[in-house]
């Protein structure tokens, strides 16, 4: 009888009660109906409920959402747009690829694809204007591009994926690098295809010629940028040609370096680093590098986050926290764009969005013992291998199943609810749980941005002014390279799956 | 018609004191929750002394954090659901529907409260947290260790709250569908958003 608490749960998602209303009522409707259970089962429920919400890894979703709260108060949406039109507004088309680029390097921040439509688009919409686009044609753009954000780490939903299915977030989030930028080139690339149709114009490289620097905020990037790329030079030296490195005695003992010579040779490598760096100034102009030095405050960010989980230093919750302080220290005392009467908002917006997300885990965490125990994935597997045998074809059914799923539900309740009832079939079939993991979070995200429910499309509209039906055919043809990359990453799993095994974070 | 207002002002007054006063302690909670982690980082890796509590003392902030501000945004229509169906569906209709969902989690938080109330006073509820004590003296040399039953209350007093919101929302829905919407005070804020 159990069984029946799917097709139930269905119904009132469906007619409209609030998911984690509708994770509960189903469920507890039949256990009360049946007479094999007992109200200790309905306790049960509530249990489950409460211990999943009592989790320690859970608790990066509201850091990071804190972190990209007080980056985004911090105004470094402006620096970020600036910075991506140094880089690509002289292509045809100029606008439309920092929009893409701009996504891109907001995803390592944010990981929200809401926060990106309404960050970038306020600001970016109106510009594209300007320059001669269509409102629509900017609106799809910053709607298709925001997708990225949910990809490309950090991401929530990936967060919320691997602690309901108990899989390793830092692998998810490098599992989602590539296809992150599979999805960004793929627009960049039909951006390129329309700008010489339509005759999409180019844009000045520097918006706002002669800008000035606070003196704290230069010597901080300064600094950041030596000791980043000067640790990046240091650990390829290291691993070129072993100075610095562990080496392995007769008897089979591990030797680590002296401290000393870490300290040198990483030494070494930050001044090498800034003398190359002495040497490149002399070949850009000043307002690039002003525009340069003001992004790398921002993009620290990411760096903390995944360079700390990459190296092991931290958990993913320690690093959001990291992100916070950073975001913090860098608001007040280098930017000084924040003011303490800032925080009373940005933390109850944070709070507020993260227990939402955490009263909707902890409803799954319940839901996903009343899937196991009524064998509905077996039994869904059953009905799924009368289709087909062949992963590939049963995997192409899923794809258009998430693919209409995030058509109208939100790609965090979508993993919620569908991850504990697909991922053991495919991962019984031999699919990778992380690789299936990536399929899930793809395939309903970019749902975000398809009509008639997408998320960001309504967004993006309320940005713009633009109507949804206008932008949703606008869409269209970003659409197109997004499933195309939906795909590619289904049947050549290596686009996902190379970061983590190459780090370990996959056997 | 005057007996619904007159039902629905107090509960009203009610959130909105109530869910005020818990919106800033939430604040205070994910603040604290920052400061726990950072102190577990510095004292870890830096001092190289782990500390025993910051990891219990966060999620027992964040248990609150989340009991005492998710109503205010189911209040603030931020729980997600699909609600495409009640668009396309006559209003009066609509109207019916979304008071029988009301009803349907009316019911769910109900219960909830139930069980929540025999958690907290039950056997598990006596068993104390693992390391958070609390001082009884000024001088800190008397302490109290938490019991778990602390930590219970936090999804326990959520439900309670959440419950009393949605019989603001019933008697909001009641009396919309009686057609007088119109006098209805607005209790929408900035929209949740939830990815």
């Amino acid at each position: 009888m159990l069984i029946w608490f799917l097709p139930v749960f269905l119904f009132f998602l469906l007619v409209g009660l609030p998911v984690f209303f509708g994770l509960l009522a189903a469920p507890g409707l039949l256990i009360w109906l049946d007479p094999e259970t007992s109200t200790r089962d309905i306790t049960l429920l509530y249990r489950n409920v409460y211990n999943g919400m009592d989790s320690f890894p859970l608790m990066a979703i509201p850091f990071f959402m804190l972190a990209g709260e007080l980056m985004n108060r911090g105004g470094i949406t402006e620096r970020l747009v600036e910075f991506s039109q140094a880089l690509m507004g002289h292509f045809r088309g100029g606008l439309a690829h920092v929009n893409i680029l701009s996504s891109m390097l907001f995803a390592g921040l944010s990981g929200s694809a809401v926060a990106d439509t309404s960050a970038l688009g306020s600001m970016l919409i109106p510009a594209m204007e300007r320059q001669g686009y269509s409102r629509r044609f900017a609106a799809a753009v910053t709607a298709a591009s925001s997708v990225i954000g949910p990809i490309i780490p950090p991401s929530g939903i990936m967060i919320i994926y691997a602690y309901v299915m108990g899989e390793s977030v830092a692998a998810l989030f490098l599992a989602g690098i590539v296809p992150g930028v599979m999805v960004g080139v793929g627009l960049m690339l039909v951006v390129r295809l329309m700008a010489n149709r339509y005759d999409l114009p180019k844009a000045e490289r520097i918006v706002h010629k002669n800008q000035s620097i606070s003196g704290k905020e230069y010597w901080f990037s300064f600094v950041l940028l030596r000791l980043n790329l000067g640790w990046l030079l240091f650990a390829l030296f290291r691993g070129v040609t072993g100075i610095a490195g562990e080496t392995v005695a007769e008897d089979g003992a591990v030797i680590g370096p002296a401290p000393f010579t870490i300290w040198v040779t990483f030494g070494v490598c930050v001044l090498a680093v800034h003398v190359l760096l002495m040497g490149l100034r002399r070949s850009v102009d000043h307002d690039f590098r002003i525009v340069t030095k003001r992004a790398v405050v921002p993009l620290q960010t990411p760096i903390l986050i995944l360079g700390g989980i990459l190296i092991g230093v931290f958990t993913p919750t320690e690093a959001a926290t990291i992100a916070v302080a950073y975001a913090l220290v860098v608001g007040f005392f280098v930017l000084g764009s924040m003011k303490l009467a800032d925080m009373p908002d940005v933390l109850s917006r944070s709070a507020m969005t993260s227990a939402v997300v955490l009263l909707l885990v902890g409803a799954a965490v319940a839901f996903k013992v009343v899937v196991s125990l009524s064998m509905a994935p077996q039994i869904l597997a059953d009905f799924i291998l009368t289709l087909s045998e062949n992963p590939l074809i049963l995997l192409f059914l899923i794809n258009i199943l998430l693919f209409i799923v995030g058509m109208f539900l939100d790609a965090g309740p979508a993993i919620i609810i569908l991850g504990p009832i697909l991922a053991p079939i495919f991962t019984d079939l031999g699919v990778h749980p992380v690789h299936f993991a990536i399929i899930m979070s793809v395939n309903l995200t970019v749902g975000l941005a398809t009509p008639p429910m997408g998320l960001v499309l309504f967004v993006a509209s309320s940005v713009s002014g633009e109507r949804v039906e206008t932008i949703a055919k606008a869409i269209l043809p970003f659409l197109a390279v997004e499933i195309l990359v939906i795909f590619l990453i289904t049947y050549f799993p290596a686009f996902s799956m190379t970061i983590p095994r190459l780090t370990g974070f996959v056997q | 018609m005057a007996l619904l207002h007159g039902l629905l002002r107090p509960i009203e007054l009610w959130n909105d004191w109530v869910l005020g006063l818990g919106r800033w302690i939430a604040v205070i909670c994910i603040a604290l929750m920052v400061v726990c982690i950072l102190l577990q980082v510095f004292f870890r890796y830096v001092l190289n002394n782990a500390l025993p509590w910051p990891d219990e003392a966060a999620r027992f902030l964040m248990l609150w954090m989340t009991g005492l501000i998710a109503p205010l945004a189911y209040r603030r229509g931020g729980f997600v659901s699909i609600d495409l169906a009640l668009r396309l569906i006559p209003e009066r209709l609509a109207a019916l529907i979304s008071l029988v969902l009301l009803v349907i989690a009316g019911f769910v938080l109900y219960w909830g409260i139930g069980i929540g109330y025999s958690e907290v006073t039950g056997f598990g509820g006596r068993f104390d947290t693992a390391s958070l004590y609390v001082p009884l003296s000024l001088d800190f040399t008397e302490w109290y260790r938490v019991p778990r039953s602390w930590m219970f209350s936090s999804l326990f007093v959520g439900v309670i709250l959440l419950f009393v919101v949605n019989l603001e929302l019933i008697l909001r829905s009641v009396i919309t569908m009686l057609g007088e919407a119109s006098r209805l005070r607005p209790i929408m804020g900035d929209d949740v958003v939830v990815e």
